[in-house]
């Protein structure tokens, strides 16, 4: 991705910079590829769609604000997790009208534009990778994954089951 | 301008990233029955799936179409491409934050099962499948990017230990979404678990994976959709907060530990990195 002039604005040498502009236009492209998956997912009209398609938008382009700007460094995935939840706790004044814009839109469609860039993504240093890594690392991944998402099932079962 | 142009120079990117979306999003949710239990598979595993075969570093042919400078535009594509799923995950965690209070204790102390990586793939590691120091790269985490970092840092990248890790971690990127589909659509039917804790358990720090987790246990138990969704939101926040520390300061000097007890003539390596 380019450097943009424009998001040198404000040097912090200490952090990465995230260039904001070419974020920016890459989230509109990206909007628009989700605007049309929700046509299809949802029984959303266009507009409504559009409507909740630019208020994730806003979330997002704040949230890169933030990541960009913000005193202390956080990611901006945490940041726009955490916008997210400002604009929607029930103690705001605007989290109604918030979840009015964008409570219709399905997550889960909302997810396949990235996961159709990283199958694109794949590089040859990967496939490389892939068929050196032989079939015992192969087997461990699979005891890896399932390890970790078992461990916090159980520990987390065993606390509800505790504290209920 | 420039900005522009250069969106311009990828259309042929933004271009297949939008028909594989629309294709694997007709496609639909299917699902295979399994006795009790049942398979899930989701619009995001085909669009994976179809990017696959239209990369012309696994399918040559592809390309005609994709070329290497798609490819490289694409990595950095995949980050941003995930913020306005992150952001509909936030709006979905404000309105729960009572019940995730609720739940605070059950939230916290599951993040320490992360460490079930070491429990249940490291003596696969050493003692089935009689593996080298690459267990230690290959068990201690998840092998998402922090965790990469932190073997490079250790030990370098072509080290048995950055062997497992590297492993571990393209295994997880090629089937990852599949194999959290695949886990969550059975546990979320075979009904063992308390479906909150499912949930919780999806937040592994990546948001693919957690995509697909949580996707097949909101398909399987609609219902209990937005529950689901900012538990796995919530928990997926934590460990982005957490995961890092854990596997630095408890996960690798533990899987260290276990290693130099299991193999004392072949002790860690602790040569400087690469």
């Amino acid at each position: 991705m380019s450097a943009d002039n424009a998001a040198e604005i404000g040097v912090r040498p200490a952090r990465e910079k995230i260039a904001l502009l070419p974020h920016f236009r890459d989230l509109v492209l990206i909007s628009v590829i989700g605007w049309a998956l929700q046509l299809i997912a949802t029984d959303m009209s266009p507009i409504a769609a559009l409507g909740g398609m630019a208020g994730l938008y806003a979330i997002c382009a704040g949230g890169l604000v933030l990541a960009r700007f913000a005193p202390f460094y956080l990611p901006s995935v945490a940041w726009i997790s955490l916008l997210g939840i400002a604009a929607t706790v029930p103690f705001v004044p605007w989290d109604q009208a918030v979840l009015g814009v964008v409570e219709e839109i399905d997550f889960l469609a909302l997810s396949v534009p990235c996961l159709a860039y990283a199958g694109l993504a794949v590089s040859r240093d990967e496939v490389t990778i892939a068929k050196r890594t032989g079939w015992k690392l192969a087997v461990i991944a699979v005891f890896v994954l399932a390890g970790t998402y078992l461990g916090s099932a159980v520990i987390a079962d065993l606390v509800l089951r505790i504290t209920d | 301008m420039h900005v522009l142009i250069d969106a311009v120079k990828l259309w042929r990117l933004h271009l297949a990233v939008a028909v594989i979306a629309i294709v694997a999003q007709l496609i639909g949710i299917r699902q295979i029955s399994l006795g009790n239990g049942a398979i899930l598979f989701l619009p995001l595993l085909y669009a994976f799936l179809i990017g696959v075969l239209l990369n012309p570093n696994v399918m040559a042919k592809a390309a005609v179409f994709i070329r290497q400078r798609e490819v490289r535009a694409a990595s950095p594509l995949i980050v941003v491409a995930i913020m306005p799923f992150i952001a509909k995950f936030g709006t979905t965690i404000g309105p729960a934050v009572e019940d995730l209070v609720d739940a605070g204790p059950a939230l916290l102390l599951q993040e320490i099962g992360n460490l079930g990586t070491v429990a249940l793939a490291f003596p696969i590691a050493v003692w089935v499948l009689r593996m080298g120091r690459e267990s230690i790269g290959a068990t201690f985490s998840v092998a998402r990017e922090p965790n990469i970092a932190i073997i490079a840092d250790r030990y370098g990248l072509k080290s048995p230990e950055g062997t497992g890790v590297m492993g571990v971690y393209v295994v997880g990127t090629l089937f990852g979404t599949l194999i959290f589909a695949v886990m969550a659509s059975m546990l979320a039917t075979f009904d063992l678990l308390d479906p909150q804790a499912l949930a919780m358990a999806c937040g592994v720090g990546s948001g693919s994976m957690m995509a697909s987790c949580t996707g097949a246990l909101s398909e399987a138990l609609p219902e209990m959709s937005d529950t689901i969704v900012a538990m796995a939101g919530a928990s997926n926040l934590l460990t982005y907060a957490t995961g890092m520390y854990l596997g630095l300061f408890v996960a690798l000097p533990f899987v260290e530990w276990l290693y130099s007890k299991a193999r004392p003539a072949n002790p860690v390596s602790k040569e400087a990195p690469a």
